[in-house]
Formats: structure tokens, C-alpha cells, sequence
């Protein structure tokens, strides 16, 4: 117990100090906060779809949400910047609950292409209606900052990325071992004995819907700060079908899978992108390197790490300690 | 206690349950035996809330309970036991039985968030509960192990254990002890006398007929979805029209 314990928290504090270490000696931020970011999203997911068992192909219209929230809140409101980042994750939350009351009704598959509609949905939306940009998008948003201070490059993004990020964690740790989070977990497993129980399962599925809704409309509102711009094309589809690769790369129904799934997938992309940019390569060298590499991965994660990289990883770890029986559960 | 008044339930064309009508009485042990495809199940259903009845009423200590959601009944003391696993896979064992106490608690999110004192307090007390209840089926050294690594009669046994950690008026038992070896058996049916004898009203759907004339005061036998005999097990195992329902579909049973 205690070994394996330590193996854990010694992982915990090599990367937490690696990742605030890491912005320090990058010249360009963009990579790093587009991973920090996607690993809120992906926390999100995650918890989604490995603790409750509901599928989303469509975070990105949450991202969009918050991100909106921000670009509508500085600019045309003129909300402070601080009051606008809280305001995001609670409008995505609002926005997720008001379509998952429906949405969450289908099941499976019929789930997730619900979702990717909504997604498409919304980006119509957002270039259709001037209020949320039109085809132009929204731009001239106003730096992040405290009590008049404002933030100046790219740096001060990252470390507030970071606490982000452990805010989330930290979050999702909590509400994945409560009375809440173990009657998400039940009713994955069979809804009618969670509902026996005394669950209200649609009312649960819909609560952990919100919130992983709310993750994704804090890492849009992020962006929309750092960016600092928000137009239809910000928020690609294929960007919320890499949020589920990272997701299931990284292990679902872990806390730490989501944050490991994306940055292995995060890294894996600036590879090929350095790869596909090669002189004497076609422009469609990346695009169709990205897929086929998201294919190879599903694929061999899928045969080699049925489970993800961090279950699978903790399982050969913690091998030696179910061989000496287990300690104590909670 | 619970008063199912001409209860029925069709699928198509067909009854699962017509007009069945079913006092029992606070702190009864109340058997159900019948053929397969009685209506057993879908009596349990209905009680349960997993399905509504068509016609009829259901109340439970005078509250009509036949619209409200399963996990409302549960709140009011409603514990089912089903037939099949039906456990909560990925989760410990003492984790699948605090879900059994859900009903109880009431720390939402935003208190699992905050780690109120409250929310700590209920979960060290879920905690104690559940083990508790772990005890009382034998299974508290296995507390830490994921669920789907039991076998099927400890499956059985975790059931139990769930729904008791809800401290249920009214427990369901749709039939506990099949696929149970005879010493499981034996440890199953003094778990039900103890529950019995501390109060909880208990309805035992169960095939092993021996079983539930040696537990019940008393047993309603289902055929076709109807009522067909209500009484003691020596007034009903002597009814020619349960010993005709039993012959009709499976002599062997009557015969235990």
C-alpha cells in the first residue's frame, strides 16, 4: 500500500514540477497552453465517460460557451476580466444542463452523435448570429487581470492554466469519492439497481453532464484570454474527437487519465506536425497523418492498454500489493 | 405496511399481472411462490418502481406509491434484492454497499467540493454503516475488492448487504437463494429469519418452495399473473388449484 502510494505521489510531484519548470524554458507558450487546456476538457470527459458511462463527441461546444461567455462578457458587456472567467464555467454548466435534460435521455452511440450535433449546432450558430461573432468572429478582448493589474505575454497564462488545472483535479478527485460520485459510478453499472438504491439517475447523469461541461467552458474561457479571439472556427470538431482519444488513451475512470492522455496525445501531434511540415511534402501531409495516427492509436491502445495507460500502468504497480492481499478500502 | 390493490400490468396483449391484490402486514414475512412466468418478477417491478402498473394501486404505510420514481421509493424504505448480479462493477465492495445508503445521506456535490465537516462526518459514518453491513453477510474481509470479482453466491450476499445499508421498512428478495449451494442456502435463510426478527418486513419471491414454507407465515401463490391462493404454507401447499398450477408446468417443484 504505502509503496505504491508513494510511487503515486512521487509521479504527482515529478510532474507537477516539471509542468510549472516546463513554461519557464519554452520559447512559445501555445503549445503548452493548448495542452494544460486540453487536459481540463479531457478531466472533464473523462470523469463523463468513465465514472458515469455517457459518451460526449461534442466538449467543444462547451469550450465554445465559456469561450463566448469571455469574448461576449469583455467586450460587449464589459465585465471585469476576473468575473467574466468565473462567469464561464457556470454559463457552459447552465448551457450543458439545459441540453443534457434531453440529450442525456439517448444512450450509447445515439449519445455521442447527439453531442457532435450540438457542436455543429453551435458553431453554425456562432457564425450565423452577429451577437456571438458571425463569420468575423469576436476580437479585441481585454488581457487577464486582477484589481486593475493586467497580464502582460504569455507566461502569467500558463501558471494560471496550471492552477486551473489543479482546481479541476483537485475537484474531480473529491466528487469522484463522495456520495455523488459513487451513485455516477453505480449507475453506469446497472442504472436500475442504482435507482433501487435510492440514486436519481437522470438527475445524476445530467449534475456530472454540467460539470464536465463546466470544465470545458473554463478551458475555453482560458483561450478566449490567451488567444485572445473567438470565431466559428476556434472550436473544430475533429479538436472534441481528440479530447476522446486523450481520454481513452489516458485511461477512463481514473482521475489522472485525462491529464496523462493529454499530454502523451498533445506531444504525439507536435511531433507529426514538425513531421508533416517537412519541405517537399504536399499541405495535406498533416491532416491525414493526424487521422492516421489517431487511428493507429485507438487501435493499439485499444489491443495493448485495453484500459489506458495509467490503469494499466498503476495494475502492474500495484501488482505486488493485491499478491499480499488487500489493505483497507474507502 | 404495503396494500397492492388490483394491480395489473399487460405487455401487448398479454397479463403479466391482473388484478392482484395483496395485503401485508408490518414486520410479516410474506412468501410468493408460482410457476415461471407467474408474474413474480413483475410484481416486484412494480413495487420497486422499475415499471408502472396499468390499473390499480400500490401504497406503502398508507402513501400511494405506485407514480413515484424507484429512487423516491427508496427514500421511503423501498430495498429490492434482484435476481441477477446487478452490482456496481469498478467499485469496491464496501463502495457498492455506501451506494445502498444513498437513500439515507444527502451530501450533494457542492459539499464533496468544499469537504464540509458535514459531508466528511456522513462519510466516515456511510463508511462504518457499510462495513456494519458487510459484517452481518460475512463478507467484511473482502471490503476492498472490486465487486465483479466475486463469486455468484457472494454476489448474492453483497445484494443483500447493499440493501440492507438503506435500513429498508420493506425488503424485496426476488429469489435469493437460486444458484446457491445448500450451505449458502442455510446461511441465507438465517440471515432472513434475523432481518425478520429485527423488524424489517420482508417479501420473498423464491422458487426452493421448502425455503419459503420453513420462513413465511405466510404465502400468496401467483399463475398467470393472478392471485390463485393466499394463506398459510400448509393451507396453501394442500390447494388443489396450487397443486393443478404447479402440476400444469413443473411437477418437480410441488414435489420439494
Amino acid at each position: 500500500m504505502s509503496r505504491l502510494l508513494n510511487w503515486k505521489t512521487l509521479l504527482v510531484v515529478a510532474g507537477s514540477v516539471a509542468a510549472c519548470v516546463a513554461p519557464l524554458v519554452m520559447a512559445d507558450l501555445t503549445f503548452f497552453m493548448r495542452t494544460v487546456l486540453a487536459a481540463i476538457v479531457v478531466t472533464g470527459l473523462s470523469m463523463l465517460m468513465g465514472y458515469a458511462g455517457q459518451a460526449s463527441l461534442g466538449q467543444g461546444a462547451f469550450v465554445a460557451a465559456g469561450a463566448l461567455t469571455v469574448a461576449i462578457g469583455t467586450t460587449r458587456l464589459e465585465l471585469p476580466p476576473l468575473v467574466a472567467l468565473l462567469l464561464a464555467p457556470l454559463v457552459a454548466a447552465a448551457f450543458a444542463a439545459l441540453v443534457g435534460i434531453p440529450i442525456l435521455r439517448l444512450q450509447g452511440h445515439y449519445l455521442a452523435f447527439g453531442t457532435l450535433a450540438l457542436l455543429l449546432m453551435v458553431q453554425a450558430a456562432m457564425s450565423a448570429f452577429d451577437v456571438l461573432g458571425g463569420a468575423f468572429g469576436i476580437s479585441g478582448i481585454p488581457a487577464f487581470g486582477v484589481a486593475g493589474t493586467a497580464f502582460s505575454g504569455q507566461l502569467p497564462y500558463a501558471y494560471l492554466a496550471l492552477v486551473c488545472l489543479g482546481l479541476v483535479l483537485t475537484l474531480t478527485h473529491r466528487v469522484v469519492h463522495s456520495r455523488f460520485g459513487r451513485g455516477v459510478r453505480a449507475l453506469a453499472g446497472s442504472e436500475t439497481a442504482a435507482e433501487s438504491a435510492g440514486v436519481p439517475v437522470g438527475r445524476s447523469k445530467v449534475a456530472v453532464f454540467a460539470l464536465s461541461g463546466a470544465y470545458a467552458g473554463l478551458a475555453g474561457a482560458l483561450s478566449a484570454f490567451f488567444t485572445p479571439y473567438v470565431s466559428p472556427d476556434s472550436f473544430p470538431a475533429v479538436e472534441s474527437f481528440t479530447y476522446v482519444i486523450m481520454a481513452v488513451v489516458g485511461g477512463l475512470g481514473t482521475v489522472w487519465g485525462g491529464v496523462i492522455g493529454a499530454v502523451v496525445i498533445s506531444v504525439l501531434l507536435q511531433v507529426l506536425n514538425s513531421v508533416s511540415s517537412q519541405p517537399g511534402l504536399p499541405p495535406t501531409a498533416g491532416p491525414i497523418l493526424q487521422y492516421a495516427t489517431y487511428g493507429a492509436v485507438l487501435i493499439a491502445t485499444l489491443l495493448f492498454l485495453p484500459r489506458g495507460i495509467l490503469p494499466s500502468a498503476s495494475a502492474a504497480l500495484g501488482a505486488g500489493r493485491r499478491r499480499l492481499g488487500a489493505g483497507a478500502g474507502g | 405496511m404495503l396494500t397492492i390493490d388490483r394491480v395489473s400490468r399487460h405487455y401487448g396483449g398479454v397479463y403479466a399481472n391482473r388484478d392482484v391484490t395483496l395485503r401485508v402486514a408490518d414486520g410479516e414475512l410474506r412468501g410468493i411462490i408460482g410457476p415461471n412466468g407467474a408474474g413474480k418478477s413483475t410484481l416486484f417491478n412494480l413495487i420497486a418502481g422499475h415499471t408502472r402498473p396499468d390499473a390499480g394501486s400500490i401504497s406503502l404505510a398508507g402513501q400511494r406509491i405506485d407514480r413515484l420514481p424507484a429512487h423516491s421509493r427508496a427514500r421511503l424504505g423501498v430495498a429490492i434484492v434482484f435476481q441477477g448480479a446487478r452490482l456496481f462493477p469498478g467499485m469496491s465492495l464496501l463502495e457498492n454497499v455506501m451506494v445502498g445508503a444513498h437513500s439515507r445521506t444527502r451530501a450533494g456535490v457542492l459539499a464533496a467540493a468544499l469537504r464540509t465537516p458535514y459531508q466528511r462526518r456522513e462519510e466516515r459514518e456511510t463508511q462504518a454503516l457499510a462495513a456494519d453491513c458487510l459484517e452481518r453477510v460475512g463478507l467484511l474481509s473482502w471490503a476492498a475488492r472490486p465487486a465483479d470479482s466475486l463469486p455468484l453466491g457472494q454476489q448474492r450476499r453483497l445484494q443483500v448487504a447493499r440493501a440492507l445499508a438503506g435500513r429498508p421498512r420493506l425488503l424485496l428478495l426476488d429469489e435469493p437463494a437460486s444458484g446457491l449451494r445448500s450451505e449458502e442456502r442455510s446461511q441465507l435463510a438465517e440471515l432472513i429469519t434475523e432481518l425478520h426478527r429485527t423488524g424489517t418486513t420482508i417479501l420473498l419471491v423464491e422458487h426452493d418452495v421448502g425455503m419459503v414454507t420453513s420462513l413465511a407465515q405466510q404465502i400468496a401463490v401467483l399463475d398467470l399473473g393472478r392471485v390463485i391462493a393466499d394463506g398459510t404454507p400448509d393451507e396453501v401447499t394442500s390447494d388443489p388449484a396450487v397443486v393443478k398450477a404447479y402440476l400444469g408446468t413443473g411437477a418437480h417443484h410441488a414435489a420439494r
